[in-house]
């Protein structure tokens, strides 16, 4: 575990541990940036498939390195999220108290961004497989 | 101008939270008594015939299920007759028309009067009680969804016996819908649309209840799994039903005035409805599991006697599912020749939702090799389950490969494989659940042999019925036909498919058979007769209505197991809101994260009022499938009426006293606007499904740009850019208007803010006229590009009407002194649903007035 290297600041464990609403959100960053790479993968292709606006090997390059900034992305959230869980003091123990919904949320989260992740390799696997439209 | 601070509402005052000191002291007998005494009088049930206006969540909750039940047993019925005209080829039996009828409300039924209704039940029945609350914060809309549920579902099934019930299968494709001679796809369209409404009803009130009405101190780490998959699933709902009701409005738009989405030769295209039914109709599919396996993690528990083994793997589990259920919606479509690399991306996600579905199948069996498990009934039927749905999953993920699905698409592959997930992923564990929960519902026991046997039956039964099936596909047998020619080989899978059905039936005899079985002669149950840990054994035997004697303290999972003297504390009413002092009814509101109490909220109690709204409802979408338009009409303004007069007399009402006591020295305010109440969330709530299905039109009308060379098509007239300018900006204003409004009155300036919601209304009425002005000279019925601005131009003045009702209420409230510049909640509801408003008011103008040009 980290320590801080700054001493105590005024009111620093209550922003940390305070109500933390936004942090129930959290929990659905890593699977909304899959569904948002889900959706730009079926959109655009549609758009170079169907419509024609583009060529389909263009698309595809394009989409694969969507597919890494997605990773990066879910990369970044599990990462600060598996410091939340990992770091909270004593997080097995106390499941009643602020300390372990902390933890809960960061395990939650850093859970949800592995599962992501998956999703996203899973989803760009047709790209790199698949060479035309037909 | 910055809102003044609210001083008339008080912060919650004393000591939070309670020490072990405060929780032992005793509570003086004769002050219990009478506290007691109130809170029944508060919570009482009405008596005659009044009963059926009874709204409280144990009420409505049990007509919820039983309806259900009977509604699925019917539909049962009709699966029965389906396999009678099967069971020999050349059958003649039934004929062709009413075999197809029968098939699609079969399916229909299921789903839709069934699988999730049934879930609604459940939870409404149960949610409070795994959470320690007297009720759900919207006891009415509980009540008011159950009505029209009950509506709705009867005009559904009752058109079979008029012969005019929908033949064109529980999906409804067009053309074969569209062109449908007879009422049938209407009935579908506007009676489950109307059913929806219930939907949606229900996730809004299990949403706002498992996020604000859990007992102090349970943290969203501590509450019950069932309420995770509660809020999961109510998400999923607000995403997934709404393009089902935009595609049904587009559809209804079609049969009732000829615009035409659907119609290729006018620019339609059949394929947007098959997107919108999907987008629905596969996360649907999870919305009926998930929270009949929410069901099996509070039985697993119990009978392994040990907490759950990795609670935040199934949160991981649940959450995943439900964001991945949506990537899986065109696998239903593998053979409607879209690009295969868009197969792909819908397989591979497919696929990627057996992870978290697997993962908490995996948690269940931890916990139960960890535990000591005893084989009792309840966990019977969850074995069966987890057998069942295994089997249904492994099939499952054979059809997400595109190339399989090729084959087997269309079978008897596909009817097994359904059928699998949905008796392994939601009879049997809701059954399981009837088993272990019984004894709460009806303070009763089920029998044990009874319970045996109509296991083995159905688990036998489902087995000889659906397992052929698989072999029947594969030989080649189609869905949906009423008669087969005999030598292809699916003479005898379909004899012994027929047979298996019997003996489902025959389960299910026993089943309702001990579900309804008068036990007045039985002893009475002991109050926890599974040793469960979680709240809702410590229910009142022999059975009181105030949900708990008093609201505990909770910092466990399983705080029977795990908090000593917690229940003697409750019936003690040692906890909080011990007392009905007013013998109204109240709840305690808390914190969405650590459930930190943050006031007491009133509870609407029994009424005739919402039966009465339900009833206009029903009209309103009911009398259209007859094309009277007028009497829909009039049912509709009445539905409103009813509406408005229930809010006024019920809701946010200012409170005679600021802040009351809760109990353990805590001092709460007894009213609250804006993010913190729960009306507010509500509206969020509700404008977020509203939202979505404003999305899916916006999505209609970029599909029909994609799909289509020439969209718009050349030389087509447009929407008139100088109306449609004017329309946008006169909704502008008027969100500016209630905006200032609210502003204004807890500036305690009442005949400002009262002058600018009438300028509000003024500007708004102008906007809607200048939209109708813009549209008035496009034909809609001539070609799709004309139908969608009409379409997209008749959602912008509905909800801007709402706007104006939402207005014009607030105007009166401030007359008559219901809103004051301290309790102004409904300010600020209003205020919100026009945040969303114009949201949509600016996307309509942009799509309408910009895209054309652009595109």
């Amino acid at each position: 575990m980290t320590r801080p290297t700054h001493p105590p600041r005024p009111d620093e464990d209550r922003r940390e541990f305070s109500e933390e609403a936004a942090s129930l959100w959290r929990i659905t960053f890593a699977p909304v940036v899959w569904a948002g790479h889900f959706v730009l993968c079926y959109g655009i292709v549609s758009l170079a498939c169907i419509r024609g606006l583009m060529p389909i090997a263009a698309t595809r390059a394009g989409l694969v390195a969507i597919s890494v900034a997605a990773l990066v992305a879910i990369g970044w959230l599990g990462w600060r999220s598996f410091r939340q869980w990992d770091t909270a003091p004593d997080r097995a123990a106390n499941v009643g108290e602020t300390e372990g919904r902390h933890a809960f949320l960061g395990h939650a989260a850093f859970l949800l961004s592995i599962i992501s992740a998956i999703g996203v390799v899973f989803v760009t696997l047709p790209l790199l497989l698949i060479g035309d439209c037909r | 101008m910055t809102d003044r601070a609210n001083d008339a509402i008080p912060e919650p005052a004393g000591p939070y939270p309670p020490t072990e000191a405060m929780l032992s002291e005793p509570v003086d007998p004769d002050v219990a008594e009478a506290q007691a005494r109130r809170l029944r009088k508060a919570w009482e049930t009405p008596k005659g015939f009044r009963y059926i206006t009874a709204v409280n969540n144990t009420e409505v909750g049990r007509w919820y299920a039983s309806t259900a039940l009977v509604f699925m047993l019917l539909a049962g019925i009709m699966a029965l007759l389906i396999r009678l005209q099967l069971a020999v080829p050349e059958n003649d039996l039934i004929s062709a028309d009413r075999f197809n009828q029968l098939f699609t409300m079969h399916g229909s039924a299921m789903m839709f009067l069934f699988a999730v209704p049934m879930f609604e039940a459940i939870s409404i029945l149960l949610l409070p009680a795994f959470l320690g609350a007297r009720d759900l914060p919207f006891p009415r809309l509980s009540a008011y969804g159950y009505w029209c549920f009950l509506i709705g579902g009867i005009f559904v099934l009752g058109s079979i016996l008029f012969d005019a019930a929908p033949r064109a299968g529980w999906f409804m494709y067009p053309p074969l819908a569209t062109e449908d001679e007879g009422p049938g796809s209407d009935i579908w369209l506007l009676g489950l649309s109307f059913i929806e409404v219930a939907s949606i009803a229900a996730a809004v009130e299990l949403i706002v209840g498992a996020l604000k009405c859990r007992p102090p101190g349970m943290r969203v780490n501590v509450m019950p799994l069932y309420a995770w998959y509660v809020l999961v699933v109510g998400g999923m709902i607000l995403f997934a039903f709404p393009p089902l009701i935009a595609g049904d409005f587009l559809f209804e738009l079609q049969r009732s005035f000829d615009w035409p989405f659907f119609d290729p030769d006018r620019g339609g295209d059949p394929m947007l409805w098959q997107h919108l039914f999907w987008i629905f109709g596969h996360p649907e599919v999870y919305i009926i599991f998930l929270p009949s396996i929410a069901v099996a993690a509070m039985i697993v528990p119990t009978v392994a006697r040990r907490p759950i083994v990795g609670y935040s793997w199934i949160v991981l589990s649940a959450v995943g599912t439900g964001f991945l259920s949506f990537g899986l919606w065109v696998h239903h479509m593998f053979t409607t020749g879209l690009p295969s690399i868009s197969l792909g991306f819908f397989s591979a996600a497919s696929e990627a939702v057996v992870i978290p579905t697997g993962i908490q199948l995996f948690a269940f069996l931890v916990t139960l090799l960890a535990g000591k498990a005893r084989m009792t009934l309840p966990m019977l039927w969850v074995a069966g389950a987890l057998a069942i749905f295994t089997m249904g999953g492994l099939t499952g993920v054979m059809l997400a490969l595109a190339p399989f699905n090729f084959q087997a698409h269309d079978s008897y592959f596909v009817v097994a494989h359904l059928h699998y997930t949905l008796f392994g992923g939601m009879i049997f564990p809701i059954i399981g659940g009837i088993y272990y929960f019984f004894p709460f519902i009806q303070k009763k026991m089920l029998s044990e042999r009874l319970g045996r046997g109509a296991f083995w039956l159905i688990f036998t039964g489902f087995n000889v019925t659906f397992l052929p099936m698989h072999l029947a596909g594969l030989w080649g047998m189609p869905r949906r036909i009423f008669v087969y020619p005999t030598g292809y080989g699916w003479d005898l899978p379909n004899l012994i498919s027929s047979c298996g059905a019997f003996v489902i039936a025959a389960g299910f005899a026993v089943f309702v058979f001990d579900v309804f079985r008068p036990k007045r002669n039985q002893p009475q149950i002991p109050r926890n007769p599974w040793d469960g840990g979680t709240l809702e054994w410590s229910h009142d035997v022999p059975e009181e209505n105030w949900g708990v004697r008093s609201i505990p303290y909770v910092t466990t999972r399983y705080p029977l197991w795990q908090q000593p003297k917690l229940v003697e504390r409750m019936d003690a009413g040692r906890f909080y809101l011990p007392d009905a002092e007013e013998q109204t009814r109240e709840t305690l509101v808390t914190s969405v994260i650590d459930a930190r109490p943050t006031h007491i909220t009133r509870v609407t109690g029994p009424a005739w009022i919402t039966i009465v709204a339900a009833i206009f409802t029903g009209g309103a979408f009911i009398l259209p499938t007859f094309h009277w338009y007028a009497p829909a009409i009039a049912s509709g303004v009445l539905a409103i009426a009813a509406i408005i007069y229930w809010l006024w007399t019920a809701t946010a009402r200012p409170p005679a006293r600021p802040a009351k006591h809760a109990g353990l020295g805590l001092t709460l305010p007894t009213y609250a606007s804006g993010p913190d109440s729960v009306g507010w969330w509500a509206v969020w709530i509700t404008m977020l499904g509203d939202a979505t299905a404003f999305a899916s039109l916006v999505f209609g009308f970029f599909f029909y740009w994609t799909v289509q060379p020439d969209f718009p098509p050349d030389g087509a007239l447009h929407a008139n850019a100088g109306l449609l300018a004017l329309a946008v900006a006169g909704l502008g204003a008027g969100w500016a208007a209630t905006l200032g409004a609210r502003k204004l009155n807890r500036a305690a300036r009442r005949g400002a803010a009262m002058a600018a919601l009438a300028a509000g209304i003024a500007v708004s009425a102008i906007g809607i006229a200048a939209m109708l002005g813009a549209v008035w000279a496009l034909e809609p019925a001539t070609h799709v590009y004309p139908a969608i601005l009409w379409a997209l131009a008749v959602w912008f003045v509905a909800h801007s009407g709402v706007g104006i009702i939402m207005q014009g209420y607030c105007l009166a409230g401030i007359l008559f002194r219901k809103v004051t510049p301290d309790y102004d909640a409904d300010l600020w509801n209003v205020s919100l649903y026009w945040h969303f408003l114009i949201l949509t008011v600016v996307v309509t103008g942009a799509v309408m007035g910009l895209a054309p040009g652009v595109l």
